[in-house]
């Protein structure tokens, strides 16, 4: 139990190959191109633990049991006499480019595993890098998450050339039938029936175009590869070919000329992985040192000092650790750019604080808050984490300045009032974006106190929490309306 | 792994309805599909006709040109139908410029009684909106089931939007008044006989008492596409909302139902647990955890609006973020004496003067004087995400920006609620299982 940090991890990408075949069998009558797929990590048990604390629960208290509570006593005694030991790792604060930095492999790991905090710096998110490389350079089996997206792009991009050389060999098929009728004086067929009739009204059907959709590329290949099968008697694995259809019937095309190029271009990287395999047998014992760290956003590593008290924060010498009364002006003043100098005052609106309060009040909550600068957004909102589900909120901070204080002066008014403006049209770009990642939009809008210094009755700068129990967050949902769709 | 999100963009998604993947009206019309509609023979013909593919690069053959001049051919079909006005339907307006008042027959028999009112709130002693300047004498037709007021004499009062809309489609035809013409040797006669241009009702209606395009358009386009759309009490920005009466804060809370096992349970952490150090962190508290919901617990320092509690002296919601209008979906069943309670309840901005995302308080004052409308139902205790979205009070924002309307639906969703670290097993929508710290 207080070694929970090594878990044990089901070497998810080494999975017994009877197994997936086994499955594979299993499932080819009812779907033959759908290639066997490795099972996933048993993220359940990886990601069991939200944050990289150890709990000890004590063991149950049953009233009519008395016997349970010599159970309770004895846990007692036990912690009494020797107490757990909760690890505390270390990241340092690179000044120079603001942020926080965590080498240590078992830190690294057990941080991402137990509450998805940081992101590779070489990877998407999780760092992978090392295992990417060893994959890529043949050293193990299996595909990480980033070469499954990969390959999927590249069938996808394949299968829209098809669609394209097929659209283009109809266009010119009838083409060639229209100079043909030409020359014989006479419609073809489908033309005949299109043509507005002479008082300008048509039968009113709409003629059914061939519809080169992917899915229908998708078909024609497989029954090619089934062609394939049959004539050569042996059994081929079915093309691996994307799994799953384009949803919707709305089918965009382009142009052929353009895909081509494209596609030319990529298949030359995703021929790659190729190549290093045949220069290692060469050079017999490759030296792969870890190239990759974990990057700790400054709210994640704030958190993960002040509010659960599991990380300490080196500075740039990597010696001195930086204590958490100081750690917090450091981060605010950094928060701008270029960082501020250490004379000027913090105040209560700095970009840290206020970002610092919305995170905290998330994963207070229970969320899974990471950056949502992918989407436009400042965070996105998990439940449980990125392995488990989508993340469904996409959060947008707006500071409020309600408070008397910022309306006393004229200056103070235009500050607030350049600090809330957000356009319309910064408003529906973000939220169409929203909308198309399948994400709902919050705007969260954080109360600014006052400075400290204003109100008598204040807390000194001391207190962290007193500081933050200033703030207050309001969420708002804010979604399109379309009236077309709610009249029922 | 953003895997999962990316994947997320082409399923399609577990609870469509809430997001919006197409809007119809953002697409080009293939207007062949229009011909499938026989305007000229009978209308018997009730079926909708069917969307038309389109091709989105031009190529050479002539079977594209022939699809897209039927296209065009059929557009040009539908718009040169005769469009004819029976006179048996023929519903007449007379502009009053001075707003409600007695028929002039009328007037002379109640000359005592009407004196002793002022002349403005005329209209409001007839039960008549002071705002309404048009009255029809033959009310016909199924749009005064949800348009106008009724006065005594049987004259139906339209306001300003109202007569705008329906002179706008040609189902009224509006006079001009014996008085504004001159012509006031005819006593008997209420109107002049001489019709109202259309361009003369934009500049007589618009601007009239606090009508403004951007309201118009709004007001045209829920009309148009079925809803009943009335005047809301903030329409004017000197009145007080009365709306906010509507509110009853009710209190959701249950009380937390202790057993005595729970509470000796909860003494015992009570005793164990060292007091959470918030000063310097960590904020979790120091020494042994005893569970996760214990940490998080003690992680909850920020404060956060809760929706349910309203502030004493609700704050006066500033123009333009008022609640203009109330909708009624067509589905609901409509009475202009008893108003139901509306479906949805919406505020104009024009995007051009307001060029900023309302702040907080603009907000905040606005929701404020919505009703509560906390989320509940089977579905809603079930789904949180479901919940989330709803929110505990909403409105409908129509921002119009030279004429476009783009509406967003703001809802109060008051995160802090819903602590999801304790949802065991309900989860936001798909997924069966939430693990468990499980210590030894």
């Amino acid at each position: 139990m207080a070694s929970s940090n090594s878990l044990p991890r089901p070497a998810p990408e080494t999975a017994a190959p009877g197994k997936s075949e086994s499955s594979q069998n299993h499932a080819s009558p009812a779907r033959p191109s759908r290639p066997a797929r490795p099972p996933r990590p048993n993220y359940r048990l990886i990601h069991r633990f939200p944050f990289p604390v150890e709990v000890h629960p004590l063991p149950p208290l049953i009233p009519h049991n008395p016997l349970s509570l010599v159970s309770v006593l004895l846990s007692y005694l036990t912690y009494f006499i020797s107490p757990p030991h909760q690890e505390i790792y270390s990241a340092y604060f690179d000044t120079a480019t603001s942020s926080v930095h965590v080498t240590d492999p078992k830190a690294i790991k057990a941080l991402w595993e137990m509450g998805f905090f940081g992101k590779g710096t070489l990877s998407r998110s999780e760092p992978s890098w090392l295992e990417r490389e060893k994959k890529r350079r043949g050293l193990l089996g299996g595909m990480t998450s980033e070469e499954v997206t990969r390959q999927r792009r590249t069938e996808r991009r394949e299968l829209k050339l098809e669609r394209a050389r097929m659209e283009k060999l109809a266009i010119e098929e009838r083409l060639k039938a229209e100079a043909a009728a030409r020359e014989g004086g006479m419609m073809p067929p489908e033309q005949s029936v299109l043509s507005p009739t002479p008082n300008g009204v048509t039968d009113g059907t709409i003629p059914v175009t061939e519809k080169f959709s992917l899915r229908k590329a998708r078909e024609a290949r497989l029954l090619e590869s089934q062609r394939a099968v049959s004539q050569d008697g042996s059994v081929h694995p079915p093309t691996p070919l994307g799994k799953r259809t384009p949803s919707g019937n709305k089918t965009v095309r382009f142009s052929p000329v353009v895909q081509a190029k494209e596609f030319v271009s990529d298949s030359v990287i995703s021929s790659l992985p190729e190549k290093p395999v045949d220069r290692q047998e060469a050079n017999e014992e490759p030296v792969l040192n870890n190239e990759e760290h974990l990057q700790l956003s400054t709210e994640e590593a704030f958190f993960l000092v002040y509010g659960l008290g599991v990380l300490r924060v080196l500075d740039d010498t990597r010696t001195d650790v930086i204590p958490t009364s100081s750690l917090l002006p450091l981060l605010c003043r950094h928060s701008y750019f270029p960082p501020r100098d250490p004379s000027v005052d913090l105040t209560p609106d700095d970009p840290f604080m206020i970002s610092y309060v919305v995170y905290h009040h998330f994963r207070s909550l229970g969320w899974v808050v990471r950056s949502g600068v992918k989407f436009g957004v400042d965070y996105i909102l998990y439940n449980r984490g990125p392995v488990f589900s989508h993340a469904e909120f996409a959060v947008v901070v707006v500071p409020s300045y309600s408070h008397s204080y910022w309306s006393e002066t004229a200056e103070r008014r235009a500050h607030s009032e350049e600090k809330m403006a957000r356009s319309w049209w910064w408003l529906h770009c973000v939220n169409r974006v929203q909308a198309q990642v399948k994400k709902s939009l919050v705007v969260c809008y954080v109360e600014v106190p006052p400075p400290t210094s204003y109100e008598l009755d204040t807390p000194c700068e001391g207190d962290i929490g007193a500081m933050l129990g200033r703030y207050q967050v309001r969420e708002m949902v804010i979604r399109r309306w379309v009236p077309n769709r709610t009249r029922d | 792994m953003a895997d999962t999100d990316e994947a997320a963009i082409h399923m399609p998604s577990q609870d469509s309805g809430m997001h919006i993947d197409t809007d119809l009206s953002d697409e080009t019309q293939d207007f062949r599909m229009l011909n499938s509609i026989s305007f000229l023979t009978d209308g018997s013909q009730q079926t909708l006709p069917k969307r038309g593919e389109k091709d989105f690069e031009p190529n050479p053959t002539l079977f594209q040109a022939d699809v897209l001049s039927a296209s065009r051919q059929a557009m040009h079909n539908a718009l040169s139908y005769p469009r004819l006005h029976h006179p048996k339907t023929q519903v007449i307006g007379v502009f009053a410029p001075n707003g409600p008042a007695p028929p002039r027959s009328a007037q002379k028999l109640d000359t005592i009684t009407e004196e002793s009112e002022p002349s403005k709130p005329a209209g409001t002693g007839m039960g008549i909106h002071a705002d309404a300047c048009v009255y029809v004498s033959n009310p016909k037709g199924q749009y005064f089931k949800s348009i106008g007021q009724a006065d005594r004499w049987n004259r139906v009062w339209l306001l300003p939007e109202e007569a705008l809309y329906l002179l706008e489609r040609g189902s009224l035809d509006i006079r001009w008044p014996c008085s504004e013409v001159g012509c006031a040797d005819g006593d008997e006669t209420e109107d002049s006989g001489i019709p109202m241009s259309l361009q003369a009702a934009h500049a007589a209606f618009m601007g009239r008492s606090g009508l403004t395009s951007e309201r118009f358009s709004v007001y045209t386009g829920l009309r148009r596409l079925g809803y009943t759309i009335v005047r809301a009490p903030g329409w004017h920005d000197e009145e007080e909302s009365a709306d906010s009466s509507e509110s009853e804060p009710m209190s959701l809370e249950k009380p937390q139902s202790a057993s005595l096992v729970g509470i000796f349970n909860q003494l015992l952490q009570w005793l164990y647990r060292p007091s959470p150090t918030t000063a310097l962190g960590p904020v979790a508290g120091l020494g042994i955890h005893r569970s996760y919901d214990n940490i998080y617990r003690s992680l909850s320092i920020i404060p956060w609006y809760d929706p349910t509690t309203s502030s004493s002296p609700p704050p006066r919601a500033t123009a333009p973020y008022r609640v203009v209008f109330h909708i009624y979906k067509p589905s609901t069943a409509f009475k202009k004496s008893a108003p139901p309670a509306p479906d949805f309840r919406l505020a104009v901005v024009n995007a051009r003067t307001h060029t900023t995302f309302p702040t907080s308080s603009q907000l905040g004052a606005l929701l404020e004087s919505t009703p509560l409308d906390p989320p509940v139902g089977e579905k809603m205790s079930r789904q949180l995400y479901m919940r989330l979205r709803h929110g505990y009070r909403n409105v409908i924002l129509a921002v119009v920006d030279e004429g476009v309307v783009s509406y967003l639906r703001i809802a109060d969703s008051a995160f802090g609620k819903e602590n999801i670290y304790k949802e065991k097993n309900t989860r936001g929508n798909k997924g069966p299982w939430r693990p468990r710290p499980k210590g030894r």
